[in-house]
């Protein structure tokens, strides 16, 4: 009943955290511009390789889901913050709605990595990287990645909730993210790769949203790309946030 | 109606720890009620419990009329809770904590704002209210904590030891505010491990131990229950703690006549009796002629440590907190 309300202003708590921590916000989208302005220069001639385009456009699909992944891998330390000061059961204490606890982390999430990609899709912007779908282009990107964060932080979360460790939840994320990334079409074209690792990009769920993702940069519309990668992160939403409402609950009660 | 009613309580935690073992008091309306206990005693486990924090084991519990698992909700809206440890979010100033308090217990619009007006002024934070609250002092976020469980206007408050850890000072503030909460009719459960506050304040009290209530009453009640004048003695030659000489001086006492108890104490033996000041003359005959030397002997009448010290033939010592304090900052306290 007071869902919406408790949820929106759990989400507002979060949001002025997030802001009053400045070196925090700067922190987590250092890596991703660090990639985007020296990692594509670097490896400006991988473009020559997959037949003269510019690696940079190529490569702002793959940083972008990367800012998601390791910006929504964060999520579960503030739980366990949450859990260690004791302002979770401050929260639990009142009558406030045991959901909107999850709903207003998980919209932040959602809307942090949005804030983050549209930074970094400006930036992108200021190195000749634009959607050849335009506006609705961009409007697409922001809510795919955004939802891919959201089911992302789902792991962070239940993780965060089952061991009750931050070191524990950025051990498990630093240790995943770069195998992760490189296993998957985010920084390279599957035809550069391996066979072994061909293979496994195929299935990793990365590789899934930035193709999705990177076709709107690079080709159109592509709704068959499209829907697999909202499939595909439906799937993992649906499989992280299931685990993390099974922690919540065992913590909460 | 009573504020806080229980029966037969028991919490046994998974790993088998039986915290609470069957407690039963009653709390009034209206009443300043104290939970007194030592560290360990279960005091959290049952303020926990009756906060709808923590699922009890067995037993009945209820709060303000209303079965607490079962009206879980309903309770929430009539409660406020301050946990033993400061909970406030120090990325929010000290308003922002409020409101949001108030958000989650359904309040909002002008009606919130001038609540939280008035509760920053009751704390005296009204200077400090838009300072992001990390940049607080100790007693300061303490006070804040306290504004944040009564911004809903809760009808019984639930305070966990809310003066632990706090300099004298900040301490009687605290207890100031608690007082005048109390006479504009608010119910108030507290914890504590300071006897002479309990003393000072609570109309009534229960004494907990090992998970079980040993004493229940008005202080009054239980101080003259005691029904005698206390005598401390300390031993001279030795360690007053070594046993042969401890056993000795008892035997001695045990000889004289119009003693109540004599019970072991830290120090070394407490002496009940009336009249005690009358007795000094004969103890200190009786152990010069036994040739045991007393290093001082004292007179008072009971006070809530007698009582606790009588049930329990130990006492409480709040000192103990500051070390396990001192170490919480380091190892993880457990909750
Ligand atoms: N979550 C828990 N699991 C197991 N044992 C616990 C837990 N919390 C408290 N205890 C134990 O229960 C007993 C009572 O603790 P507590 O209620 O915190 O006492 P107090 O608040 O009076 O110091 C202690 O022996 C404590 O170690
Ligand atoms: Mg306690």
């Amino acid at each position: 009943m007071s869902l919406a309300s408790d949820s929106y202003y759990m989400f507002l708590r979060w949001m002025k955290k997030l802001v009053r921590n400045p070196i925090l916000l700067f922190f987590s989208l250092f890596q991703p511009i660090i990639f985007l302005v020296l990692f594509t220069q670097l490896f400006s001639s991988f473009g020559l390789l997959l037949g003269g385009i510019n690696y940079t456009i190529f490569a702002t699909a793959g940083i972008v889901l990367q800012n998601a992944f390791s910006s929504a891998f964060q999520s579960g330390t503030a739980v366990v913050d949450d859990i260690k000061s004791g302002f979770l059961t401050k929260m639990l204490a009142t009558p406030a709605s045991r959901a909107s606890i999850l709903l207003g982390r998980l919209l932040s999430d959602a809307f942090r990595v949005f804030a983050q990609s549209l930074i970094i899709l400006v930036l992108a912007y200021g190195l000749g990287v634009f959607p050849v779908t335009g506006f609705i282009g961009y409007v697409l990107i922001l809510f795919t990645v955004a939802f891919f964060g959201l089911a992302w932080s789902g792991i962070s979360l239940a993780l965060g909730l089952r061991t009750k460790s931050a070191e524990t939840v950025f051990g498990i994320a630093g240790t995943l993210t770069f195998p992760l990334l490189f296993m998957s079409t985010a920084l390279m074209d599957k035809r550069l790769m391996p066979e072994w690792m061909k293979s496994v990009s195929a299935y990793n769920p990365i590789s899934f949203a930035v193709n999705a993702i990177r076709d709107l940069i690079m080709i159109g519309y592509n709704w068959n790309s499209f829907l697999l990668s909202f499939g595909v992160i439906s799937l993992i939403a649906i499989l992280t946030l299931g685990a993390t409402i099974y922690e919540f609950r065992k913590v909460v009660s | 109606m009573p504020a806080v009613q229980v029966e037969n309580l028991v919490k046994t935690y998974g790993d088998g720890t039986q915290a609470v073992k069957g407690i039963s008091f009653k709390v009034d309306d209206g009443e300043f009620f104290g939970f007194l206990g030592p560290n360990g005693a279960g005091k959290s486990t049952t303020i926990k419990i009756l906060t709808t924090l923590l699922r009890k084991t067995s037993g009945l519990a209820n709060v303000a009329g209303l079965e607490i698992e079962h009206d879980a909700q309903k309770v929430r809206k009539l409660i406020g809770v301050q946990m033993q440890d400061t909970v406030i979010d120090e990325d929010l100033t000290g308003r922002e904590n409020l409101e949001l308090q108030g958000h989650l217990q359904q309040m909002h619009g002008e009606e919130l704002k001038e609540r939280v007006n008035e509760l920053l002024k009751v704390v005296d934070l009204g200077d400090a209210a838009d300072k992001r609250s990390a940049y607080y002092s100790g007693g300061m976020k303490k006070r804040l904590d306290l504004a944040s469980t009564l911004v809903h206007r809760p009808k019984i408050l639930f305070l966990d030891e809310p003066t632990t850890g706090l300099d004298p000072q900040s301490r009687a503030q605290v207890w100031s505010y608690l007082k005048g909460l109390n006479q504009t009719g608010m119910t108030i459960f507290i914890t504590t491990q300071y006897l002479e506050e309990v003393d000072r304040l609570c109309r009534r009290l229960a004494i907990l131990d090992h998970g079980e209530i040993v004493a229940q009453g008005s202080p009054s009640e239980l101080k003259s229950e005691i029904g005698a004048d206390r005598i401390t003695l300390a031993l001279a030659n030795g360690n007053p703690g070594t046993g042969s000489l401890k056993d000795m001086a008892k035997q001695v006492l045990g000889g004289l006549g119009g003693i109540k108890e004599i019970v072991d104490s830290d120090e070394g033996i407490v002496v009940y009796a009336k009249n005690g000041g009358f007795l000094v003359p004969d103890i200190v005959r009786a152990f010069d002629t036994a040739e045991i030397k007393l290093s001082s002997i004292g007179v008072s009448s009971p006070t809530l440590d007698d009582v606790f010290l009588k049930h329990t033939g130990r006492r409480i010592r709040p000192e103990e907190i500051d070390k396990s304090r001192a170490s919480g900052m380091f190892g993880r306290r457990r909750r």
